[in-house]
């Protein structure tokens, strides 16, 4: 594994436009969809625009930190950008760049918050509650009370066993024994399992992928499951009977992050103004990926119903759970652990 | 014979010289060496030396439960695929071992066609066979078996039944290649000499197949161990297996040192069982030259 990333790392480096007269940025993204919508949507308007070179690297966030700890030991980054989750901010904070958003004159057109210390949102989703109303009888779920109430709502039930679930399925058994959205952290693990032991029983499919939420909801396999807003957007346009709700939902966002001592850091602040400007390209990326950005210019531009199927609408975000990840972020292993335990029982 | 120097490769004979053995040894060796042996070793160093030396991670392996738990699921499962592949396994070799022309053509494909098929693919089609409204759910339902679908996906069941299938070849040619090496007079004299069908089975084929049986055994077992992606989608929770936990410890926790202390437990094992299994079949030998 890591000789393949090294591999194709130097494979991307040689490849690269050595002889541009500009020097590039290298930002470390995933793959797929993902990675074509960015080199469509903002890569390659900003090679046109500033004339620096995007050099892209392919790859998963573990490899990606992997990587960027590795470095750090032999004090030579290869990275400007990377992608990071909320908990990798924290985790990763000794070697992450902190952001002077006053300088990027296009923060000033980002949702309050976008601009963090030390990251920049990218795409904006959340952990949602997705049901198929022949299965639920019709009914209308409407928190995750209604999810561990398997006798108003009866039904196989799914739940991931992937990303970071430690936390994510926690929280759903405590908003559904009654506490507040606002009160649920630091997280009472105790009271949160004793929940989930009540919907155990109940849960048909541990779920492993985005891909995998999707074919357990077009396969009938569940009634009601948790999914990843995007993947949950696509179904609910493809089956007349399966619904989403952000009420009650979990914030998940997509995050560029500036690596310290990376070749191009200069040329990394440039990529970030230059990324959050822009609205129409802003509608077009969130578009292809099913996803929200934090361009609030964006939002004016899609159609009132395609706007409240944004987790970033101004009522779906007041309604998601904001996690507080410093705790999550030392409590990791431990989380992680009663999970682990907990599941395969 | 003594006019004839022996070459490197002594033509003729069955041996080679130490020098021309070692030479041909040397590529698998480096080979060894560079893609398992030093990969393995880094892995088993941090988790024992990183940054200094420690058991801590090895104390956390048997301190809590779960671990414990996934390892002695993991060894069940395997045993389970082992004896349905035992049992599934050696009829068919024994049928193979017995035919020839095409029947035994047509045999070995049906065995190693689906070697040459990816694991994923053949995972794959055990999901779309098993899932609620797949193809069994539905024959079972439609010949009015059952009311409702019932869960045959994400059990213990499945993932045994998916990983003996895709297990078996490594049965049936070791077992196969014994009972083939069985000279047609042995069965034929313990007949003449008034044994019945069972008992020329259970005297003389078993036994002389026992080497087969115990490589087939061992090969299955051992590759069961270590299996990752069939348990993984055919399974649910329950069903999580080591190589799964030290996957997660790897790629989602960055937790290399620990990963390496459920390696190193899991290494520690099959050794000692390999050890154990090689002394049983020298002892299979010895018994069956005293005969």
């Amino acid at each position: 594994m890591k000789t393949m990333l090294a591999l194709s790392l130097s494979l991307a480096l040689v490849a690269g436009p050595a002889l541009a007269q500009k020097k590039e940025v290298v930002i470390a993204a995933t793959g797929g969809t993902m990675e074509r919508a960015l080199v469509e949507h903002f890569y390659k308007p900003f090679e046109a625009e500033t004339g620096m070179p995007v050099n892209k690297v392919t790859t998963e966030l573990p490899a990606q930190w992997a990587r960027v700890q590795a470095n750090a030991r032999t004090g030579r980054q290869q990275f400007d950008i990377v992608t990071a989750t909320f908990p990798d901010l924290i985790q990763h904070r000794d070697q992450l760049v902190r952001i002077d958003c006053d300088k990027l004159p296009n923060m000033k057109r980002a949702a309050p918050g976008a601009c963090m210390e030390y990251g920049v949102m990218r795409s904006i989703g959340a952990m949602v509650m997705v049901w198929n109303t022949d299965m639920v009888k019709g009914k209308t779920p409407e928190s995750w009370k209604d999810f561990y109430d398997v006798q108003n709502f009866p039904g196989p039930r799914g739940l991931p066993d992937t990303g970071d679930r430690e936390y994510w399925v926690p929280v759903t058994a405590l908003l559904a024994d009654g506490v507040e959205k606002d009160k649920l952290f630091p997280l009472d693990l105790d009271r949160a399992y004793r929940k989930l032991d009540t919907i155990k029983p109940h849960v048909a499919v541990w779920w492993k992928s985005g891909d995998h939420v999707q074919q357990i909801l077009r396969s009938g396999e569940v009634a009601m499951t948790m999914s990843y807003s995007g993947r949950a957007l696509i179904m609910s346009r493809e089956r007349q009977n399966i619904h989403m709700t952000f009420n009650q939902s979990i914030r998940d966002v997509g995050i560029w992050a500036v690596i310290k001592g990376g070749p191009n850091t200069d040329g990394a602040m440039a990529f970030l103004d230059f990324f959050m400007g822009g609205p129409e390209r802003h509608v077009k990326f969130a578009n292809q990926l099913n996803t929200a950005t934090a361009n609030l210019d964006a939002l004016d531009l899609l159609p009132e119903a395609e706007r409240r199927r944004r987790a970033n609408h101004p009522d779906n975000w007041s309604r998601q759970v904001m996690p507080d990840f410093e705790w999550i972020g030392a409590n990791r292993e431990k989380l992680r652990e009663r999970w682990v335990s907990w599941l395969t029982r | 014979m003594s006019a004839r120097r022996p070459s490197a490769f002594f033509l003729g004979g069955r041996h080679l010289s130490e020098a021309a053995s070692l030479a041909l040894l040397v590529p698998f060796a480096l080979l060894l060496v560079v893609v398992f042996l030093l990969p393995l070793g880094t892995l088993l160093h941090e988790s024992l030396l990183v940054p200094a030396p420690t058991l801590e991670h090895y104390e956390r392996v048997f301190a809590q439960p779960v671990y414990l738990r996934v390892m002695w699921r993991t060894l069940r499962i395997a045993f389970y695929v082992t004896l349905v592949a035992l049992l599934l396994g050696y009829p068919l070799a024994y049928v193979m071992s017995r035919s020839g022309g095409l029947k035994l053509g047509l045999m070995a494909a049906a065995v190693l066609l689906p070697l040459w098929t990816s694991v994923l693919v053949r995972t794959y089609a055990w999901m779309v066979l098993l899932q609620r409204n797949g193809l069994v759910n539905e024959g079972l339902t439609g010949l009015g078996f059952v009311d409702a679908p019932i869960r045959l996906l994400y059990t213990e069941g499945a993932v045994v039944l998916a990983m003996s299938h895709v297990l078996l070849p490594f049965m049936v040619l070791p077992v196969f290649s014994a009972l083939k090496g069985i000279p047609d007079d042995y069965p034929r004299a313990a007949q003449m000499l008034g044994a019945s069908g069972w008992s020329t089975f259970r005297e003389v084929i078993w036994p002389l197949s026992l080497p087969g049986v115990v490589s087939g055994c061992l090969m299955v077992f051992l590759l069961a161990l270590g299996f990752f992606i069939t348990p993984a989608l055919i399974g649910g929770p329950q069903q999580m297996m080591i190589a799964t936990l030290v996957s997660q410890q790897v790629r989602e926790m960055l937790n290399w040192p620990f990963a390496g202390a459920l390696v190193g437990v899991l290494l520690a094992f099959v050794l000692a069982l390999t050890i154990a299994f090689n002394r049983f079949i020298r002892l299979e030998r010895f018994v069956g030259t005293r005969s």
